[in-house]
């Protein structure tokens, strides 16, 4: 450069300075480091506690829940006798079907002692109480009607895998084992020995288990044979009916709010109130679905409908929040333009303004969605927390038949003394998870292939 | 004809008068639609809304209204000495009403005939067996019999009428809107003030949901009040139920455990949740930031059931395992510490998504001020920064407080059933969420306090977590005017 | 360029020391090169304004001045730069010991929402510069008459600094930066949101922190570099194209880009 600078002698020792030399931190700086770093290790530390717990809940969860989706059966040699389950001969369905199912079970129990025999299996202690209770209770209902549902078996030897006690299944899971099984009234050490020899023989295995998906509910002492199918339904009749619901009621207000609605205390008042709504307790719209959807309109109790009715209400607030936000991402530049060209006030929302923002407002539902899948308090108050067993029928009166729900079926299982129930529960919720991540996928993806920069 | 066939009638009506407006705008010009004042489609619309929207909302009003009015009719079949007194009288209403459905699903079933239902009396032992041998409760009085008669003539009558007005509604207002498709009508005009009013309504279910909420609370935590005195229940440090009679339904002890268990959670959640956002939004990365937010925010989409279920099968028996039992606190599974350390965890992300934004809303100008002062990072955000947000930040608290305090399954599963005042957070305690699914759940009898004091728990909680509410949104919103 | 106080003001500036030294600077943001090849030397208790067009370098070189630009994770300097002959980019200076030394005051006056006492007590708690609060007193009131706003504002210390008019804050924000008793302080378009009062007061004051400091300034007005400054380095495109005296570069431009800026044909 021109300037004079360059000629002019280095400044080192021609100026000392007044404070120590920069190179040399003083101790109050090395303090205050010290400190920088200590805030900065409570910061990592802070994440990586909830990284943490997020992973220690999804293994506990994982590790419990895994096995739920495998099951043992026994697979045996059953003579169907004749005289047993068709005792008029006639092979008449209506006719077999007075057959009680306790009948079956007896024809069960000799299959298990002939095989017994036949193996030549010895074990101490081995009495009949064992072999009735080593196949579950659910083994003669499903045998007796695969029989009413093919009437040619009758008398025939019939080898069908049958499923084991929850006992026996936790065996090989290691949930049972012999300490436990010699405190335990429904089994016994000489159980599992047999559990044991019918294993090495091939007669016993553990596989998926599909029916832990599509099965009804069972009672408390068939943990075995518990599946989600009726709560899967549920819960999919109820996100169907917040579906409908939800979506335009929270489009058309949110619509209202920010594209037409003038500034006065109406509009005041509905905004607190969304903004209020979005953070009541869930436990009170279970309270609102039970006095005013089933005590003052007489809806039934359990019934998807008062459920889908409920999540609705919940879910409003979340979609209209997330709906605003989508409108007013779209700059008014548009609807300046639209305006321009003579469009209505109506027909520049509808034709530009809400296809922008509508990639928004899917996420936003879905993500409400989501929320409302994995609710349980005001489902519980409302009666799904119910016993059901029958499948809902096909909507619309399907809607109001009584229907679980996954997460009320997992709590049903977790008040239940069978500890199967607990791994049942656990399975339940690694269902309901893959359903929300697929649900927030969805969300991510629509959100990523119409993300949009003005 | 049952309401959901009404609404698709009616809307197969409403597809027909579209088609019908159109075609009838486009003849009206002799297909030169630019003659015509809007677009054929406004006329459409126009045609179709008219038969839709009066038919639809005389079935809502309708299916809001027929319970009430039937029952006030059937109350007129009843004895004078039963509707006397309130509590009877609920019970003999829900005793016609279970009857009634009986009636009804023994007709589906087939195990009475329709006429044989309409004329069933309580000396016809024959029908009474068959009911019985399929499980269908029926009431065995005369009078609850007759009145569930009536109720089910009634309810099938105003049925017929509904169907009958909704049709001539739909019919008649497809005629009005047709009779009016001439060029010169302003379809347009009509279309999107008829549009604007349904918009209007949607947005009102915002405040409908609010009225009905404070409604349902509040009529039923007066009939709970006119059972047990209010003095009991508010400051009673008991609480008994017994559906026996003779309950003592003192809040305090539900109270109690709600506040030390949201109190446990926030001591968790508050620091964990405040440290992860500052190191968020003042130390990371772009790169972690990308990573690590969104894995803290799986937190914040896990239900409910699933923190319960982890409260109870793995928090729960370690806490009790590895220091309740050693210290000798106690020996429970569910435990105050469970509950509070669990809801802790849940509330991780809301605090530190919250005070997130919060502290991005922070100018810059004011950490470029503090850092070129020669401040360090961590000077800054101490003396400067957490200052500044400090409105917003306990704003986000006080709602983080309030979902603690609405939280119901994290307890119901983690906390315990035992009503107790105690300091020792290795007990289990129980909380008003817990007790209004206790209540609740299962087979009711809403006119006995033991039931209805679920609503007056209901109506606490809601007031104590509005007023939360209403203040920390209060303050997070003239936080944020403060820095727009 | 006809400013009276231009022929006022003959400071003879080549009797000052250097207080920055500064050679072969360089700075990336990510991909872009923004400053090429700088070479200048700031003089001790002397107002240095740089100049040119918007988006020239003028203010990433000034925040190199006392590493701000540590803060954005993408820049990185390249070069040295010597306060009083120290490497200020040496791996062992404290950005944090070199701040309280270099001060910096900013463009938009950013008082913090606190007390008036408390902002211009901030640096020196921090940097631990008072023993007591006696000590502290006399500080804060050092600084706050030496930004000429003692008077102003003696009466009313505990209100908040953000209750102050825009003039006013800026000045509190001098006498924030000044009360850590800084060596140089940099000004970055410090009077850009000011009006046109409060903009000749800012100056004045300028002024008169000259003779306690080095004061570097950056200022997008011609007309402000000619009032206040001694030195003026021109920028252009992230290069340094001409550094002198004032009068110099004013009067007589060496290089055609700075005539041209000078006389409004660029910028």
């Amino acid at each position: 450069m021109t300037d004079a600078a360059s000629q002019l002698p280095r400044p080192v020792g021609a100026v000392p300075p007044a404070r120590k030399s920069l190179l040399e931190p003083d101790a109050r700086t090395r303090r205050r480091n010290a400190a920088e770093t200590r805030f900065r290790a409570y910061g990592i530390a802070a994440i990586a506690v909830a990284v943490a717990a997020l992973a220690w809940l999804l293994f506990a969860i994982l590790s419990d829940g895994a096995s739920a989706f495998r099951q043992t059966y026994a697979t045996i040699p059953v003579t169907l006798d004749a005289a047993v389950v068709d005792p008029k001969g006639n092979r008449d369905p209506a006719e077999m079907s007075k057959v009680l199912t306790l009948s079956y079970g007896k024809l069960l129990m000799d299959g298990m002692k002939s095989y017994v025999a036949s193996k030549n299996i010895q074990i101490d202690g081995l009495d009949d109480a064992d072999l009735k209770s080593f196949l579950s209770e659910q083994a003669q209902a499903n045998l007796r009607q695969q029989v009413l549902d093919n009437p040619e078996l009758v008398g025939q030897v019939v080898t069908v895998p049958a499923l084991t006690s929850s006992r026996i299944d936790g065996y090989f899971k290691g949930r049972v084992t012999a300490e436990s099984a010699a405190a335990d009234i429904k089994t016994s050490p000489a159980q599992l020995a047999l559990a044991d020899a019918m294993k090495a023989d091939g007669a016993l295995v553990t596989r998926f288990n599909s029916d832990f998906i599509t099965n009804p509910d069972a009672s408390e002492t068939r943990a075995e044979a518990a599946g989600l199918g009726v709560a899967i339904l549920g819960s999919l009749y109820m996100m169907l009916i917040v579906l409908v619901l939800s979506l335009p009621i929270g489009v058309a207000a949110s619509i209202y709010l920010e594209e037409f609605a003038p500034r006065n205390r109406l509009t005041d008042l509905i905004e607190v109130n969304i903004a209020n709504l979005a953070a009541v307790p869930s436990i009170v719209y279970g309270i609102l679905g039970l006095a005013a959807f089933i005590n003052f309109m007489g809806l039934p109790r359990s019934a998807p409908i008062v459920g889908g009715l409920v999540l609705t209400l919940m879910t409003l607030p979340t979609i209209i929040i997330a709906t605003r936000a989508a409108l007013k991402a779209v700059p008014p530049s548009i609807r300046d333009a639209a305006l321009g060209v003579g469009a209505s006030k109506m027909q520049t929302v509808f034709h530009h303004v809400l296809p922008l923002a509508m990639p928004g407002i899917l996420t936003g539902t879905i993500i409400g969605l989501a929320h409302a899948l994995g609710e349980t308090a005001p489902l519980l108050l409302i009666g799904m927390v119910a016993f059901v067993k029958e499948y809902p029928s096909a909507p619309p009166e399907g809607l109001f038949d009584p229907a679980s729900a996954l997460p009320v079926q997992i709590y049903n299982w977790t008040r239940r003394a069978d500890p199967a129930f607990f791994e049942r529960a656990s399975g339940a919720i690694i269902v309901l998870l893959v359903f929300l991540l697929a649900m927030n996928l969805l969300a991510i993806f629509l959100r990523r292939k119409f993300e949009r920069r003005w | 004809m049952p309401p959901f066939w009404i609404m698709i009638s009616v809307l197969a009506l409403a597809a027909c008068a579209y088609v019908l407006g159109r075609a009838r705008a486009i003849r009206s010009v002799d297909g030169n639609t630019r003659r015509l004042h809007s677009r054929p489609g406004y006329y459409a619309w126009n045609a179709a809304l008219f038969t839709a929207v009066p038919a639809l909302m005389l079935l809502l009003v309708w299916t809001l209204a027929q319970p009430l009015a039937v029952n006030q009719v059937v109350r007129g079949h009843l004895p004078a000495d039963v509707m006397a007194d309130a509590e009877s009288r609920s019970l003999v209403l829900a005793d016609v009403q279970r009857t009634a459905r009986g009636l009804t699903a023994a007709v589906a079933r087939g195990v009475l005939s329709a006429g044989e239902a309409a004329a069933l009396g309580a000396d016809d032992a024959p029908a009474m067996d068959r009911l019985a041998e399929a499980d269908i409760e029926i009431a065995k009085t005369p009078e609850v019999l007759a009145a569930a008669r009536d109720y089910r003539r009634i309810n099938s009558a105003a049925g017929r009428v509904l169907t009958g007005l909704a049709l001539i509604l739909a019919l008649g207002g497809m005629a009005f809107a047709l009779m009016r498709t001439t060029p010169q009508f302003r379809a347009r005009n009509v279309v999107e003030q008829v549009v604007r009013g349904l918009l209007i309504l949607c947005s009102l279910i915002a405040i409908a949901t609010t009225v009905g909420i404070v409604l349902s609370l509040v009529f039923e935590s007066i009939h709970f009040f006119r059972l047990y005195p209010w003095q009991d229940f508010f400051f009673g440090t008991e609480w008994t139920p017994s559906f026996g009679g003779g309950s003592k339904l003192g809040m305090l002890p539900l109270l109690w455990g709600t506040l030390y268990i949201s109190l446990i959670a926030l001591l968790v959640a508050v620091p964990i949740g405040l440290f992860a956002a500052i190191y968020m939004s003042e130390y990371a990365t772009p790169r972690v930031r990308t990573w690590v937010k969104p894995v803290i925010e799986v937190l914040a989409g896990i239900p409910t059931i699933v923190y319960g279920l982890f409260a109870l099968v793995t928090v729960g028996p370690l806490i009790r395992d590895w220091i309740a039992i050693p210290t000798g606190l106690g020996s429970s599974n569910s435990s105050v510490m469970t509950a509070g350390i669990v809801m802790g965890i849940m509330l991780i992300p809301f605090v530190s998504s919250l005070s997130d934004d919060i502290i991005n809303a922070v100018p810059q100008s004011l950490r470029d001020g503090s850092l070129g002062l020669g401040s360090t990072p961590s000077e800054t955000i101490r003396n400067v920064v957490l200052p500044a947000a400090l409105p917003g930040i306990v704003g986000a608290i006080l709602l983080a407080a309030s979902r603690a305090i609405g939280e119901t399954m994290i307890v119901v599963l983690g906390a315990g059933a035992m009503a107790k005042i105690s300091p020792n957070p290795f007990e289990a305690m129980t909380t008003i969420t817990v007790k209004i699914v206790g209540q609740l759940t299962g087979d009711n009898d809403f006119a006995s306090p033991e039931t209805l004091v679920a609503f007056a728990l209901g109506l606490t909680l809601f007031v104590i977590t509005l007023g939360l509410n209403v203040f920390a949104l209060y303050i997070v919103r003239k936080y944020r005017e403060q820095y727009e | 360029m006809n400013d009276m106080r231009l022929a006022e003001r003959t400071v003879d500036t080549d009797a000052k020391a250097i207080k920055f030294q500064c050679r072969d600077v360089q700075v990336w943001y990510g991909d872009k090169h923004a400053i090429k090849d700088v070479d200048v030397d700031i003089l001790d208790k002397t107002v240095t304004a740089f100049i040119g067009p918007s988006g020239c370098g003028k203010s990433t070189f000034l925040r190199c001045l006392n590493r701000m630009n540590d803060t954005i994770p993408i820049a990185r300097v390249e070069g040295r730069m010597l306060l009083d002959g120290e490497d200020i980019y040496d791996r062992r200076v404290d950005p944090v010991q070199l701040r309280a030394s270099v001060g910096m005051v900013f463009q938009k006056p950013n008082p913090f929402p606190k007390s008036i006492y408390d902002n211009v007590a901030y640096g020196p708690r921090i940097h631990g510069l008072a023993r007591n609060k006696a000590e502290l007193d006399e500080v804060v009131e050092k600084a706050l008459r030496g930004a000429a706003l003692w008077d102003e504002v003696k009466d009313r210390l505990s209100e908040t600094g953000t209750g102050l008019s825009g003039g006013q804050q800026q000045r509190l924000c001098i006498a924030r930066a000044v009360a850590t008793s800084p060596e140089v302080l940099l000004m970055d378009e410090p009077c850009s949101a000011l009006d046109p009062i409060a903009t000749a007061q800012v100056e004045e004051l300028i002024d008169e922190l000259r003779s306690q400091f080095s004061v570097v300034i950056v200022t997008h007005s011609m007309q402000q570099a000619a009032r206040v400054s001694q030195k003026t380095a021109f920028f252009h495109l992230g290069n340094l194209v001409e550094y002198g005296a004032t009068d110099d570069i004013f009067t007589r431009p060496q290089d055609p880009r700075t005539e041209s800026y000078i006389s409004g044909r660029i910028g």
